[in-house]
């Protein structure tokens, strides 16, 4: 006998959701035939404002499209301006601002730890890594001044150079995450609940990864090796010696052991980062930012974040204000067409699993 | 790179004559096409050249032109190669080809573009809001379209906002000093 | 029942000193604020010793945490949200952006002051507010339970009229349940 579809709202308000947002799901049983999602509840036209706000001002807001990973889009607002006007980076600032991104996204690792896990309901390991992640929070209030919007790596550099035995606090702070990490390890993957929870669930083939354009660990879980930092290296990333992570399958589990070894890879870049630093200026002076206009033309940067590719558009009229800046996270390719596909056929329990494995970050996709 | 570059002009030019290109430094480069030609010539990156990813499409109001203009962003994993397609469509009653059949998650941003700036695309199916809700007014994202002057009309706003546009004005008319000369270099 | 007035106060600070103490949280991130949350929640805040934790649906939940800016999107989900609140239920304003708009001063999305549309009891400021300033707003809001000022909610149903006239004007569409309290 054919069961009766039932309308199943997820969100806005759900303590399983990543955030503000709501899929609408038409289920049979508890199978799901049909899934919609519906963003917007966090548009705030970032994009409208910076129209009026003047090259460095608008700098400021780049940091709060997407809150667990801040840097990547500052990163990628300034190398865009520099693309712009042509203007030169020093060779330390270019260190630093690796060493800050990759920090970052353990940062973000760290995280999504806690969210992939809380929502299998495995919760331990939520309060170690989100805990253990305070550490690294601790490292950016020292050098920035803030835990989560740092505003840190402007056009023409970075702020201020590190603070006396930086880069010492950075090494010991690693050094801990790296044991704490196999202690994560041993609770998540050698736990039958995650593993049964999550092999063969929410599978992107191959096919599909390419069709829907899909980037970043998705892609990587699916077998594809593809990584901006490698594919189109920028800052000093072409230096730098470190993996890319794949994994077969495409499932839940192939994200997770991608993620898994690329939190280590980061651990590895910052220290490799920390040894090569050199000497020298970390700022190129930008005039005076209230008549600092940009020549004429356009920037398209694309930068790795742990959800995936990010990709920025910046275009000047030769003015004091951008004409326009258009951000693309990975989300906003994961989050809508892509989820709806892969929510059908599963199950309704698997809904925020997959949503954080897939990295749906809805203040991105929204904007 | 250089001989990448030159051999897809090529190729681009034998098939569209009428598409112009830029080259830019690094790994970049620009082809300015009509409206019309632009699902051929995607598809024909996509399935003869081997640019599979589409990593992004921009939209620009260029208001003193009466102009939009789209930029088709694909990249290709062998080549390393940045290439954007740009297109522009006139102001009143913007309608582009849908290229959703290409590259499925182009249905996002052509449900952007439609809501956000008002270009309407052939045969496209998609549900209306994307982001706004019961939005009466133009498409926000245009350049006509004032922000500021509606959400002073439509939201309240505490007051203490109003001297804030210089603050070193704002603190001399709070405590009648007077700003020192080294410090007057630095003010606007 | 016990009626007279020395006997109701006594059993309002009885009550009130039990509230005080457990105050659930409603899991609702409503803007780029609940990033904090999880520190706060967690082992090196551990917001639970002051009796807050999380609650899943509205009706089990005490607070709202409105955590950053709200669109005209989420207010009507929010005030949805709020009205299936049941008594005493309390509102926290989390963040410069709740306050006066902050950096979204001229944004056509997002609202301005909160307080025009929802009853607010503690304001925390800063962008983004430490997750010590999280704990603080909530004690200072443990205060204000405990003297018996945290009345949001009662405000909210005497001047009714106020904020739905103030809702009604930026949500067009208005297709919510009239409560009657």
């Amino acid at each position: 006998m054919r069961e009766k579809a039932t309308t199943l709202y997820i969100g806005p308000q759900h303590p399983g959701i990543t955030g503000n947002m709501m899929v609408r799901l038409k289920v049979e049983g508890d199978t799901i035939v049909k899934a919609t999602t519906e963003v917007g509840y966090l548009h705030r036209a970032f994009e409208k404002l910076q129209e009026k706000r003047n090259w460095l001002q608008s700098f400021t807001l780049m940091c709060r499209f997407c809150v667990p990973e801040t840097d990547p889009m500052e990163e990628s607002y300034a190398r865009a301006v520099e693309t712009i006007e042509g203007r030169e980076v020093p060779e330390r600032a270019k260190y630093i601002r690796v060493m800050v991104l990759e920090l970052a996204r353990l940062a973000s690792f760290m995280l999504w730890y806690g969210g992939q896990n809380g929502s299998l309901g495995l919760y331990t390991i939520g309060q170690w890594s989100v805990g253990d992640r305070n550490y690294i929070l601790d490292l950016f209030e020292e050098l920035t001044g803030g835990r989560v919007y740092h505003m840190y790596i402007w056009p023409g550099g970075v702020r201020r150079d590190l603070p006396k035995g930086f880069e010492q606090r950075v090494l010991k702070t690693m050094d801990y995450i790296e044991k704490r990490l196999d202690d994560y390890d041993d609770i998540m993957f050698n736990n039958a609940i995650f593993k049964k929870r999550t092999q063969g669930v929410g599978i992107v083939d191959k096919e599909t990864a390419i069709e829907y354009g899909v980037v970043g660990a998705v892609l990587r879980g699916t077998g594809i090796k593809s990584d901006i930092r490698i594919d189109d290296p920028y800052e000093v990333y072409d230096k730098l010696d470190f993996e890319v992570p794949t994994a077969e399958g495409g499932d839940i589990w192939a994200r997770a052991l991608v993620r898994r070894q690329e939190a280590r890879q980061s651990i590895r870049i910052v220290r490799q980062v920390i040894a090569d630093m050199p000497e020298g200026s970390v700022y190129n002076r930008i005039p005076n930012p209230q008549k600092w206009t940009l020549p004429k033309g356009d920037a398209y940067v694309r930068t790795e974040s742990v959800r995936g590719e990010i990709g920025l558009y910046v275009a000047s009229d030769g003015g004091l204000y951008p004409r326009r800046v258009h951000l693309r996270g990975a989300a906003y390719v994961h989050g809508i067409t892509l989820l709806e596909d892969v929510l059908k056929g599963s199950n309704v329990a698997d809904v925020s699993a997959i949503m954080n494995s897939l990295g749906t970050c809805p203040p991105e996709i929204e904007r | 790179m250089k001989e990448i570059k030159s051999k897809l002009v090529e190729a681009i030019k034998a098939t569209y004559p009428e598409a112009t290109e830029k080259d830019y430094e690094g790994n970049r480069l620009d082809f300015y096409v009509n409206k019309q030609c632009v699902p051929s010539v995607l598809t024909y990156l996509k399935s003869g050249l081997g640019y599979i990813h589409l990593s992004h499409i921009a939209f620009v109001d260029w208001l003193e032109e009466g102009e939009f203009e789209l930029i088709y962003i694909v990249w290709s994993p062998s080549e390393k190669l940045k290439v954007f397609i740009r297109a522009r469509v006139e102001r009143e009653n913007p309608l582009m080809p849908n290229i959703e059949n290409i590259w499925r998650q182009a249905n996002t941003y052509q449900r952007e573009a439609r809501e956000m700036y008002g270009i309407q695309f052939e045969s496209f199916d998609a549900p209306q809001d994307l982001m706004l809700e019961d939005w009466e007014d133009i498409p926000p994202m245009r350049r006509d379209f004032d922000t500021e002057a509606y959400a002073n009309k439509t939201y309240f706003h505490r007051s203490g906002r109003e001297d804030a546009l210089d603050v070193r004005e704002a603190i001399i008319e709070r405590s009648r000093e007077e700003i020192p000369d080294f410090a007057k270099k630095y003010s606007r | 029942m016990i009626n007279d007035k020395n006997s109701q106060k006594i059993v309002d600070i009885i009550q009130n000193w039990a509230r005080k103490h457990s105050l659930f949280v409603l899991a609702y991130g409503t803007g780029c604020g609940a990033i904090e949350i999880p520190p706060t929640m967690t082992s090196r805040y551990d917001a639970e010793r002051f009796g807050i934790r999380g609650a899943a649906t509205p009706r089990q939940a005490d607070v709202l945490l409105i955590t950053g800016y709200l669109t005209t999107k989420t207010l009507k989900r929010v005030i949805r949200v709020y009205e299936q609140m049941q008594d005493p239920k309390y509102v926290i304003g989390f963040g410069s952006c709740t306050i006066n708009g902050g950096m979204y001063y001229d944004s056509y999305n997002t609202i301005k002051v909160l307080d025009k549309y929802l009853p607010v009891d503690v304001y925390i400021n800063g962008c983004m507010p430490r997750p010590e300033s999280v704990i603080s707003g909530f004690v200072k809001l443990q205060q204000l339970i405990a003297d018996g000022k945290a009345d949001g909610a009662t405000k909210y149903k005497e001047n009714l009229d106020y904020y739905r006239a103030n809702q009604k004007k930026i949500i067009p569409n208005w297709v919510m349940p009239e409560y009657n309290w």
